[in-house]
């Protein structure tokens, strides 16, 4: 390989990822955003979503995704999607019911009471995620090892586009996160912009007692945030299964840490900021595992991470916050 | 006033009630062998110490710290490197100890006059990030630390005439427990103190504690250095029961998570809050929870043939139910403070 | 505003309730009999105990239940009993909710339990060589027998392998307590690079998981390797919780590689690897060693992306190809437990046998079983004929079997290639 070659290729694993880590750090975002509470359990309702398109597939069986066809010639395509809806409709609804179970008693109590509950829930959930490994179907190894990573079929085709011949490598899978992420942040940007339910998001970010004051119901505004924030996490999570075609019980800690990393980033709030910011933790990773040493990239992420806030304190796109008096 | 007279008392009465009921738990041994508290006692004492370093930043300054786990592993390694007879230091337990704290109090200084200047959860991914830098450079810089190895074997406290040993686990025991002392006097002096006060205006108010002349700054940055220092020392406390510092890794982000809910359940800004925390925190997590699988494995209940028979597999959710339910019916934590605002 | 007197009266209790608290902890320091709980049981106890550390608590979950599915059917042969007396068994983790993985304080903790339990003889344990170096100073220092069924570092017995304090630190009473049934990893690493080489492989890459095991494992497959002539094309030490490994695997590729060696296990994400591998259009073939060789690492590679292309060392051979009274075990427990044995299963078994054959040893002869009969009679395991053939216990404490076994994956399951002896 060359070494433009070379370039190329991690510039390709760089967008990919980071596209996916920028999905999950939306929902960070915009439940901070309105709430001001780190939601520690997102990255485990991401989690959920993977075994629940894991468990979509297993019913599924292999005809629906080997055998092109059955729906046409996008029968892939068409897959993909009803996955995305199903994992984002679910996420999202868990997001809600988690919502009005733990946090919203919660609303008045300090914020780190808040935090604490959230952690409490992640460990819940992860304990849901490791009995669901261990649901007697097939693609779950049939239960024996629920703990185990289960390994996740290959929905789209996984030649290379660029033809056997070429060092570089691009599938399928990486042109359809983009095919997939893209539109939902467009969407989500329109939503936030047009509708009146997102001008009440923007109002109740800015001062919720305000807004509140205004005539805005404030809780079906957090309800809905939480609503969306999830769906964007199960989008994200069939976008991981299909990418990384492994699920496990834990995958949402990592997935977890990179989203809340990248909402800091790109200044916590920010949704357009959460978007370059996971963009941007994807490109570093790809770039430190070629240029530097896959041992210290973790150390490169977070370096670079201290640094930028050092000298943006808001973030990269966070506006900056007058002290309030 | 009431600062002034607290000068005198070496104790709160609370403070007192939780040193006293720690120091009577080897009797709770006595009376019912099959628990064998006094091997977990120290992990609690520990964990104390941890989570007072982290409530002086979190709980009286206001600062989000996700990230003390990298101060205890710092603590840890420095305390291996300066004792263990691998190294030319050897300085022994004791002042293994102090010094592990001075290297803590310096990291949090190095971390802290960069940092402090960013607004509450911007620290947080900052403390956090520090976590991942410290753990994954104390495993690569394999020279000097010796990796994923750990540093071993590693001094048990010495006393003059009084041996200390995994055989003699009370007494050593009343060694950490007498540490903790000292750092809840520490800290209840602290607490009391015009740097506490000004660590409490800064908290309250920013703005306003710098129009009263405060430097904010100065005072974060202090709170930050001693929080971490405290942090170190328990580190220290922690590779000394091991007789080794163990793998970088077990001072992960769990670990600062852990102490994070010692402080925000047993009652943030109170040190007998905090020390209660620890008792209920590592006694779920080490204690209650091995107990519980144990016992239902011992009664027959509960097979290894289905994850959902197997008791082990429901730690992960019991533990999180329980602070979800804590936090549902105890907001403010065990024991509040009274003096915490509603953020 | 305070009265002066309450001043004084908040000082003085305070004052008192300190000296009540000093003379608590004078109390121990005395020299309190309760204080030493290791003074093993002179006389016959009534009942024998016998415990195994085991990280049971997350991702290590699968072997681990095989494993303590072995140990309860070596005790289940002898019907549980020496002579009258009952042998109980208990599981404990060694890993906590909190951490999802081996805790070194719920280690330490086992190990302290183990010694303050005058009914325990021997401790089944560890499962990670990282969680030994923490258990083992203390119960060597107790003088209770301890068998690991899984640990590989070559440092916790052997030296030359890591500091030059290893492994004296780990026995501090200067006898030897600490046993193993599996072979250690110097014998696997340098079969791994042997086999490398029998492959074809002139370039390789070896990584690690930056843990006590996968870093020691493929320090010695290094070594060898040079020293048999191959060229190492880079190292590095992987991040266990990334997503994927695509971009290490494109620079692998840059550097021509025509071999991968993995130092690491299933739950370091060696699954992953084999996959991105494939994903990243690296042909090369990828060598790991045992600490994958578990249904888990098919389960979560993918079968196709194994299929004769990943290749796995394996101490001893695969519990279908047992023979003797290994193939008894085998069908045993496939009886029991309705479903095949990981690899480590008969190794947790072989561990309890060779403790409880000690024990019909010790009553055979008319002795009475402590800690330190046990103790003795273990160490002088000698052509002891069990599930893993005939073998015994070293000068170190480690099995003096050799045997290792090649393995690849052919249509999903393991497929036994090369026994090396």
């Amino acid at each position: 390989m060359t070494n433009t070659e070379v370039f190329l290729q991690q510039l390709i694993y760089g967008l990919s990822n980071g596209m996916i880590i920028a999905l999950v750090a939306l929902g960070y975002t915009m439940v901070y955003g309105i709430v001001e509470l780190i939601n520690f359990a997102h990255g485990d309702v991401f989690t959920l979503g993977g075994f629940l398109t894991l468990t979509i597939v297993g019913v599924l069986g292999a005809a629906a995704i080997i055998e092109p066809g059955a729906l046409g010639e996008s029968s892939h395509w068409l897959l993909l999607l009803g996955l995305v809806i199903a994992a984002g409709v679910f996420c999202g609804g868990l997001n809600l019911a988690i919502n009005r179970i733990v946090y919203k008693p919660l609303r008045s109590a300090p914020k780190l009471t808040q935090l604490v509950a959230a952690i409490g829930v992640s460990f819940i959930l992860v304990n849901i995620a490791l009995f669901w490994g261990g649901a007697p179907m097939k693609v779950f190894g049939g239960g024996n090892a629920a703990a185990a990573s289960k390994d996740f079929p290959e929905i789209l085709e996984g030649s290379n586009l660029l033809g056997d011949s070429s060092n570089v490598v691009l599938r399928l899978e990486d042109i359809a996160i983009f095919a997939v992420t893209i539109p939902l942040m467009i969407g989500l940007t329109l939503f936030v912009k047009k509708t009146r339910l997102g001008r009440g998001m923007r109002a109740t970010a800015q001062n919720p007692i305000a807004a509140k004051l205004m005539g805005i119901d404030t809780d079906r505004v957090i309800a809905a945030t939480f609503l969306i924030g999830g769906f964007l996490g199960g989008a994200a999570s069939v976008m991981w299964s299909v990418y990384n075609n492994t699920i496990s019980f834990q995958m949402g800690f990592r997935a977890g840490m990179d989203a809340f990393t990248a909402a800091v980033l790109g200044g916590i709030g920010s949704l357009p900021g959460a978007m370059v910011g996971g963009v941007l933790i994807g490109l570093i990773r790809a770039m430190s595992d070629q240029y530097i040493e896959t041992r210290w990239t973790n150390v490169v992420v977070f370096g670079v991470l201290i640094l930028i806030l050092i000298f943006r304190p808001s973030g990269l796109l966070g506006l900056k916050q007058r002290e309030k008096v | 006033m009431a600062a002034a007279t607290s000068r005198f008392s070496l104790f709160s009465k609370g403070q007192l009630v939780v040193l006293g009921l720690l120091a009577s738990t080897p009797l709770i041994d006595v009376a019912m062998p099959t628990l064998r508290l006094s091997a977990p006692m120290r992990t609690v004492v520990t964990s104390a110490i941890i989570a007072l370093g982290l409530n002086i930043v979190v709980g009286w300054t206001g600062l989000l710290n996700l990230g003390i786990a990298a101060f205890a592993a710092l603590g840890a390694y420095a305390f291996g490197i300066l004792t263990c007879e691998i190294y030319p230091f050897q300085v022994g337990f004791w002042w293994g100890v102090l010094l592990a704290g001075a290297v803590g109090a310096f990291a949090g200084w190095l971390l802290g006059a960069p940092t402090l200047r960013l607004r509450g959860d911007y620290l947080a991914i900052v403390t956090l990030g520090f976590g991942e830098i410290v753990q994954d450079g104390l495993k690569n810089l394999e020279a000097i630390t010796k990796g994923t190895q750990g540093i071993n074997p590693l001094p048990a406290p010495s006393l003059p005439g009084i041996e200390f040993s995994s055989e003699t686990p009370v007494r050593w025991f009343y060694a950490y427990l007498a540490i903790l002392a000292v750092v809840v006097f520490l800290c209840r002096n602290l607490e009391f103190s015009r740097l506490g006060r000004q660590w409490f205006a800064v908290r309250e108010d920013e703005l306003a504690a710098r129009c009263m002349g405060i430097q904010p700054d100065k005072a974060k940055l202090k709170a930050f250095a001693i929080g971490a220092a405290l942090a170190a020392v328990g580190g220290a406390l922690i590779a000394s029961q091991l007789s080794s510092t163990g793998e970088p890794a077990n001072y992960d982000f769990q670990m600062s998570i852990l102490a994070l809910c010692i402080v925000i359940v047993g009652g943030i800004g109170s040190i007998t809050g905090v020390m209660v925390g620890a008792i209920v925190m590592v006694g779920l997590n080490n204690v209650v929870l091995p107990i519980a699988t144990q016992s239902l494995q011992n009664a027959g209940i509960g097979s290894t043939q289905n994850v959902l028979t197997s008791p082990d597999n429901y730690k992960f959710l019991l533990f999180g139910l329980a602070l979800v339910l804590m936090m549902r019916y105890r907001p403010d934590g065990i024991i509040h403070s009274g003096k915490a605002v509603r953020k | 505003m305070m009265m002066n007197s309450m001043k004084t009266a908040n000082f003085r209790s305070a004052i008192s309730a300190f000296a009540f608290l000093t003379s608590f902890a004078l109390l121990p320091l005395a020299g309190c009999g309760s204080d030493k709980p290791t003074a093993p049981a002179a006389t016959a106890a009534d009942s024998i105990k016998i415990v195994s550390s085991l990280p049971r608590t997350g991702s290590a979950n699968a072997q681990t239940t095989s494993m303590v599915n072995g140990i309860k059917m070596a005790i289940a042969e002898t019907n549980g009993k020496i002579g009258d007396t009952t042998i109980s068994y208990e599981d404990w983790d060694d890993a906590s909710a909190q951490k999802g993985n081996w805790d070194p304080t719920v280690e330490a903790q086992n190990a302290d339990k183990a010694i303050a339990d005058e009914a325990v003889m021997a401790y089944v344990g560890t499962y990670n060589s990282g969680a030994a170096k923490i258990s083992m100073p203390k119960l060597n220092a107790a003088g209770m027998v301890m068998v690991s069924p899984a640990n590989t570092a070559p440092n916790l017995t052997k030296a030359g392998f890591g500091e030059p304090n290893e492994p004296a630190v780990y026995r501090p009473s200067g006898k030897i307590n600490y046993f193993r049934v599996v072979p250690t990893d110097d014998v696997q690493g340098a079969v791994a690079a042997d086999y490398a080489k029998e492959l074809g492989a002139t370039k390789v890459f070896v990584l690690d998981d930056r843990e006590v095991y996968g870093k020691g494992v493929s320090g010695v497959f290094q070594k060898h390797a040079k020293e048999i002539g191959l060229e190492i094309v880079g190292t590095d030490g992987i991040d266990t919780k990334a997503s994927n490994y695509k971009s290490l695997i494109t620079k692998i590729k840059q550097t021509g590689a025509d071999l991968v060696y993995f130092g690491g296990t299933t739950q370091t994400n060696a699954g992953q690897i084999a996959k991105d591998m494939v994903a990243g259009g690296l042909k090369a073939k990828l060598i790991v060693p045992d600490g994958c060789y578990e249904k888990a690492f098919i389960e979560a590679a993918g079968a196709e992306a194994l299929e004769d292309r990943c290749f796995i060392t394996f101490g001893g051979v695969a519990a279908k190809s047992l023979t003797g009274k290994g193939r008894d075990f085998y069908l045993a427990y496939l009886k029991t437990y309705t479903s095949e044995p990981e690899g480590y299963a008969v190794y947790g078994y072989e561990a309890a046998k060779v403790v409880i054959s000690a024990m019909q040893r010790i009553h055979a002869a008319g002795g009475t079983i402590t800690r330190a009969s046990v103790l003795a009679e273990v160490g002088k395991t000698k052509d002891y004929t069990g599930a893993l053939g005939t073998w015994s216990f070293d000068a170190n404490g480690d099995t003096t079997n050799r045997t290792m076994s090649v393995n690849t994956v052919r249509n999903g399951e393991f497929v036994m290639v090369k026994v090396v002896n």
